[in-house]
């Protein structure tokens, strides 16, 4: 079952000579735990990509299905409403709002959903624990380090049994490690059945997906195949 | 890969047999380069030549033979610790002479060629990061063979990242050649002409 | 194995678009910890609400609680009775005790309850200064709030009395003294909250012989009260409060109001820059799912908690200063004020305002801030300035609106006009902050080809206008208010036909004979009255109390029959009284009655009231000369009826062209004799013969003391008399000097916290600028220019306003003069210090202060 879907989907900017083709014809599935990553050079689209696909934006044309849902027949609160139910976002920075606790962040788009503070939190605390962040849940986004503050950002995306996690350059700011941790932990959520988007210029993050797809010029150009089972790709290795 | 320091530097551990090192040098590798007995004792004998190692006082031959450092042999591997591989003279990358052959070939779309490679990276790069989400098996050795690896064909892809981009401006012309340096023009009275 | 999988409970159903209870919790708990962590930048609206409702709080207290209390003398009866059986006036005629007794008797009757109160009027021996002996029942049912124990105990039985602390100072008494009458034994000290200067003796009822004045307390319904006796000499609170409309509490409620308004206005600028600042989080915000309503409700609720915080921390601070001060207050006051006795229905609802004002202030922006995308707002990139809206149209309408507002709040008559005055006020207010970004765009098209300095701080003014608007409309509303205070003040005070002003100089005393109208105050204090003294007798109370307060003269005042007139029927009608110019009057002003020529006909101080065309009435025809000068509102004797025509002036009984000299040695005050009517004149018109003694003035060689005055009161009181002092009246400069004084600290103030924060926005400019090697030099140039732009700007746009109003005020009332009566008398020092001097300083000050290090202004604030 795919919880997302890119339907002919192109984005233009501005008009006339000021005109920007974004995004021109993109298709895209992604289905329950697979985690695709967009690659491509900057100006190639891929933010404009995932702000459609987590329906920040409209497209010009073409139509976006999450969860089975197409965004074009949802209002503004609607839409609003699906992003607090079934779509997490992860940014570069500034993910987690300030004088709010890293629980507080994660429990924040339950309780926007209508669930009571007491139970939101509840909750919050059990994916804070599977993060293990237990430790760090009454901390304020200034006393988390920056790989923290990406945790529980993750944390937060996917709290709730959302369906789609998109994540736009998860680790940019941070070291080689902390990413690594970053990409571990939007795995393990694909493990549990999300689907995930990431969005990165960044070969080392984009090849923890299982499928890395190419974007140039707002054009899908091409796709990875699915890799082997690492056994046999060690099997195949020629001797040194 | 030398395996000869590689040898020396179990050595200096302590005595070992033949077939030991072998075991221990494939495990700390990760299974990455497989090493076969006769590599061992060929590798081992020139050692001894050289008056590296010397074999223990056992005339046993085989895979019950033990071997242990000497004082040259130690000096050699610390010397060869600190002599920086030979970065100099730029390898005859197969990866840059296919794109520079592309670059002059008619009816060939380089931009093809370029994302074929960089796929092929990518798959490579997922395949060794896929060795990775087995935890279990993921010593420190091991990640850094896989590190070493992934930083390699990382550094091809920006390669080819850009070089894209190169060409791609290339082919607006924007890379025209900077103007000839100059006097800067003159300050003039005001601070600016914001409009 | 699942990640926080949870029950939602209201995927399914009809859930609310916003998240319901939960979700408004969770933002109003982000934006108190939003106001807990940055209330920095929203210490100067908070400061701001601080201010106003501690000034409230204070302004109100004092105002309310400085005047003596409605129920004065009443205690907590509704109705009061009183008797004079010794001294018959007209107003109470003399009765028998056995008639008082059956009057008590019958009111006992009728509403059940009642407290008799008895005084027998003493004088301090080797004194003038008089008291009462009193009976009183200390646990009478209606008297305990004009009774207080304050030690000893109340006296009991025939051989006790308590006195006041006062009377106790007066003959040096102690509890435990004798007192000098019939062996009594002093056995309490006590006071009657409610007047601290009522000085008496108390004894248990039933002890007086020979009482003098009989106050009888009870409760009657409205109704019953048409049904007593005639001759009864009844009075109720309701008749003694409230018939004054613009009270105490109204007038600090209608300043509180503009005050909120005004700091709404501020406000906004401050609430959009923190918006701004907060731009990626709100994104973010939206991103998570928020909705816009959501959005709204986190800005809004910050605004709320800044105002409640501000209401709460301003109550506090002003309840603080009022329980400072309250013991001032009631020295000078002279009744005791409760604690906790403040004026809650103008506290409660000046907290309310604050708190609407901020909700609101905070409210503008959030509007803006739902409509930028969340794409932009993540990036955290300023929205574009919006297409600044050029139109002068709505502004012009809205000022239109406030023209004819004011022009029919004009035309009303008798006070009823402040229902158009409202709509009016807030129509120019409207038309102010709807124009002022045309303005603002205009100042930056002139200022296009100046140097960077100045054609940067003007772009950016108009570039961001919500701020400078907002800063800009707050300086204009209050330079208007001031502005119409002003010219109406000027306006006012030139009229020489209605005279206002203060009524007597500080060492002035007017000593009066009885009027003929009813004495009974509303106050319902009660006078002792004499049977009508001889004149000579007259003559040596005011004798007496002329060299009890160091008299340096001491004249009759007489009244002439004869009066002024303005000859024509509309405009505002003479007032004020008018007096024979005897010798002893005019020596007591050092005029030489001989140098004054023969064919004089009036000498007045009033200013302009010699070529205003004045008419002279005698005999018959007297027209204007109202008596006892109470003539300040509108409908005076000239009558309705006579607007747009000419008062009658019959030869015979009318002289058209008196010849009036301008005399600028008369004194000044409205109760004085400011304007006289020469005796050459009377004997002239044969009219001397009617002149009548008015009473007597004092001039002091110095300024009267209160305790002077408190003595010549009651030594006129007991003679029959009464006195009148110096009362609060403003004087017309002194209205002026406040209301420019006030424009100006406003518009500074205001300046003060909006310059900078205008400025913060754009620091990053400043920072380039200093890179690109601009010296402080031109930081200086951009806070002042700045400062200046808007200190000029506010000021014209709120002075113009205010002639818009004015203009419509004037044209259309039938009291005032027309637009000659406005346009003869502009304030042209006050606006000059106004619209020019004001922005000037602005200047200074921002190139004074802007000279600090630009890391300082420049560095962000840590998001």
């Amino acid at each position: 079952m795919s919880y997302l879907e890119l339907h002919d989907v192109s984005k233009t900017y501005g008009d006339g000579i000021a005109q920007v083709h974004a995004l021109q014809g993109v298709a895209l599935s992604v289905d329950a735990g697979s985690l695709v990553a967009v690659m491509g050079a900057s100006g190639s689209g891929k933010s404009t990509l995932l702000t459609i696909a987590g329906s920040l934006e409209d497209p010009t044309r073409g139509e976006v299905f999450v969860d089975g849902r197409p965004l074009s027949t949802l209002s503004r609160n609607g839409k609003a409403r699906l992003r607090r139910q079934s779509i997490g976002y992860v940014f570069q920075d500034y993910n987690l709002l300030a004088g709010l606790s890293a629980l507080e962040n994660v429990s924040l788009p339950l309780e926007l959903d209508g669930v009571a503070a007491r139970k939101a939190q509840g909750v919050a605390l059990e994916a804070l624990e599977d993060f293990g962040l237990t430790d760090r849940a009454s901390h304020f986004p200034d006393q988390l380090s920056g790989g923290e503050r990406q945790r529980v950002a993750i944390a937060r995306a996917v709290v709730g049994g959302r369906r789609l996690l998109l994540a736009d350059e998860p680790s940019g700011a941070l070291d080689s490690t902390n990413a690594e941790a970053v990409m571990r932990q939007i795995l393990a959520a694909c493990h549990r059945g999300m689907a995930a988007v990431v969005v990165t210029h960044d070969a080392q993050l984009a090849s923890w997906a299982d499928r890395v797809v190419f974007l140039r010029d707002g054009r899908i150009v091409d796709q990875t195949m699915p890799a082997q089972r690492p056994e046999a790709f060690l099997a195949d290795l020629p001797n040194a | 890969m030398s395996v000869r320091h590689a040898l020396l530097a179990l050595l200096s551990e302590g005595p070992k047999y033949g077939l030991q090192l072998r075991q221990e040098f494939e495990a700390r590798t990760g299974d990455v380069w497989p090493l076969n007995v006769g590599q061992v004792y060929t590798t081992l004998q020139r050692l001894e030549r050289d008056g590296l190692v010397e074999a223990d006082d056992t005339t046993e031959e085989g895979p019950q033979k033990g071997f242990h450092i000497t004082e040259d042999g130690a000096a050699e591997l610390a010397q060869w610790l600190r002599t920086p591989p030979d970065f100099s003279s730029p390898p005859r990358d197969e990866l840059v002479i296919k794109v520079l052959v592309a670059l002059g070939l008619p009816g060939v779309d380089i931009h093809d060629v370029v994302q074929v490679h960089r796929r092929y990276l990518v798959e490579l790069m997922q395949q060794w990061t896929r060795l990775k989400e087995d935890e279990s098996r993921f010593d420190l050795n091991f990640a850094l063979v896989v590190d070493a690896e992934l930083f390699r064909l990382d550094s091809l892809l920006r390669w080819l990242d850009t070089a894209e981009g190169r060409l791609k401006r290339a082919a607006a012309g924007v890379d025209a050649p900077l103007p000839q340096a100059g006097p800067l023009p003159k300050a003039r009275r005001k601070v600016g002409n914001r409009s | 194995m699942s990640v926080g999988v949870l029950e939602r409970p209201g995927t399914t159903g009809a859930p609310e678009p916003s998240g319901g209870v939960p979700a408004r919790r969770a933002m109003v708990r982000w934006a108190w910890r939003l106001f807990r962590r940055e209330w920095r930048q929203q210490l100067l609206i908070l400061l701001l609400v601080v201010v106003a409702v501690a000034a409230v709080v204070v302004g109100s207290a004092v105002a309310t609680n400085t005047p003596p209390p409605a129920g004065a003398g009443f205690g907590t009866a509704h109705d009061l009775a009183t008797f004079n059986l010794s001294t018959p006036t007209a107003k109470s005629p003399s009765r028998s005790p056995a008639a008082v007794e059956r009057q008590i008797a019958l009111l006992r009757r009728r509403f059940g309850t009642v407290q008799v109160i008895e005084n027998e009027t003493l004088t301090v021996p080797g004194s003038t200064q008089t008291y009462q002996l009193r009976s009183q029942d200390p646990r009478g049912p209606y008297g305990g709030p004009m009774l207080q124990l304050l030690s000893g105990r109340s006296p009991r039985g025939p051989k006790e009395i308590a006195v006041t602390p006062g009377l106790a100072s007066e003959l040096n008494l102690q509890v435990g003294d004798t007192w000098s009458q019939g062996g009594k034994t002093v056995v309490g000290i006590v006071q009657n909250p409610q007047n601290l200067l009522d000085d008496f003796a108390l004894v248990p009822p039933g002890q007086l012989q020979h009482p003098s004045q009989v106050t009888v307390l009870f409760d009657a319904p409205d109704s019953a009260l048409k049904t007593l006796p005639a001759g009864l000499n009844v009075a109720t609170v309701a008749t003694a409060a409230n018939h004054n409309l613009i009270n105490p509490s109204t007038i600090v409620l209608a300043l509180a109001t503009v005050g909120m308004l005004l700091i709404a206005l501020v406000s906004i600028g401050g609430f959009t820059v923190l918006a701004q600042r907060r731009l990626r989080a709100l994104g973010m915000l939206e991103s998570m799912g928020a909705t816009d309503r959501n959005v709204r409700l986190v800005l809004e609720a910050n605004g709320v908690i800044v105002g409640a915080v501000g209401a709460l921390a301003g109550f506090a601070v002003g309840l603080a200063a009022w329980l400072a001060y309250r013991p001032y207050n009631e020295q000078s006051a002279h009744h005791l004020i409760a604690v906790f006795a403040l004026p809650w229905k103008v506290i409660v609802p000046a907290m309310v305002l604050a708190v609407v004002a901020t909700f609101f202030a905070a409210g503008y922006p959030a509007r803006a801030v739902t409509r930028v995308p969340v794409v932009v707002a993540l990036a955290g990139r300023p929205a574009p300035p919006r297409q600044i809206h050029r139109s002068l149209l709505p502004g012009v309408i809205a000022l239109v609106l406030g023209f004819v507002f004011f022009s029919l709040s004009g035309a009303q008559r008798n006070g009823g006009g402040a229902t158009w005055l409202i709509p009016g006020f807030v129509a120019l207010v409207a038309g102010i902050i709807l124009v002022s970004p045309f303005f603002l765009v205009l100042l930056a098209r002139i200022g296009r080809r100046s140097p960077v300095a100045v054609r940067l701080p003007l772009r950016d003014m108009a570039r961001y206008r919500a701020r400078s608007g907002s800063a800009l409309s707050a300086i204009s509303v209050g330079v208007l208010i001031a502005v119409v205070v002003c010219a109406v003040a000027v306006a006012r005070y030139s009229n020489a036909f209605d005279y206002v002003g203060p009524n007597l100089a500080p060492n002035e005393l007017a000593v009066y004979t009885p009027p003929t109208g009813p004495t009974f105050g509303p106050s319902g204090e009660s006078r002792p009255a004499t049977p009508a003294p001889s004149v000579s007798s007259q003559q040596d109370t005011a004798r007496a109390i002329a060299s009890s307060v160091g008299a340096r003269d001491v004249y009759a005042l007489e009244s002439p029959a004869a009066g002024l007139q303005n000859p024509s029927g509309s405009g505002r009608q003479w007032s004020g009284q008018i007096y024979v110019a005897t010798p002893a009057l005019l020596r007591a002003y050092g005029i030489d009655p001989s140098s004054i020529p023969s064919d004089v006909d009036v000498l007045s101080s009033r200013p302009g009231l010699a070529g205003s065309g004045v008419q002279l009435t005698y005999g018959g025809g007297i027209g204007g000369n109202g008596g006892g000068g109470s003539s300040l509102g509108p409908g005076g004797p000239g009558g309705p009826g006579g607007q747009g025509g000419t008062n009658p002036c019959p030869p015979g009984s009318c002289l058209a062209h008196p010849v009036v000299q301008a005399e600028s040695r008369l004194p000044s005050g409205t109760s004085a004799p400011n304007t006289v009517i020469t005796e050459s004149a009377l004997r002239r018109l044969h009219v001397a013969a009617d002149s009548s003694l008015q009473g007597w003035m004092v001039e002091g060689a110095n300024p009267i003391t209160s305790a002077q005055i408190t003595n010549a009161r009651s030594v006129a009181a007991s003679n029959d008399l009464s006195i009148e002092s110096k009362n609060e009246a403003p004087a017309s400069a002194e209205i002026v000097d406040w209301a420019t004084v006030f424009a100006i600290a406003l518009a500074l103030g205001i300046l003060a916290m909006s310059v900078g924060l205008l400025r913060s926005e754009t620091a990053s400019d400043l920072r380039t600028l200093t890179a690109a090697g601009a010296s402080s030099r031109t930081r200086r140039s951009l806070t002042a220019v700045t400062a200046g732009g808007l200190a000029f700007l506010g000021a014209l746009l709120g002075a113009v306003a205010a002639y818009v109003g004015l203009v419509g005020w004037y044209r259309s009332n039938p009291l005032e003069g027309g637009l000659s009566d406005l346009f003869d008398h502009v304030p042209w020092t006050n606006l000059f210090l106004i619209v020019i001097a004001m922005p000037l300083v602005a200047v200074l000050v921002g190139w004074v202060l802007a000279g600090r290090d630009p890391s300082g202004i420049a560095t962000r604030p840590m998001e």
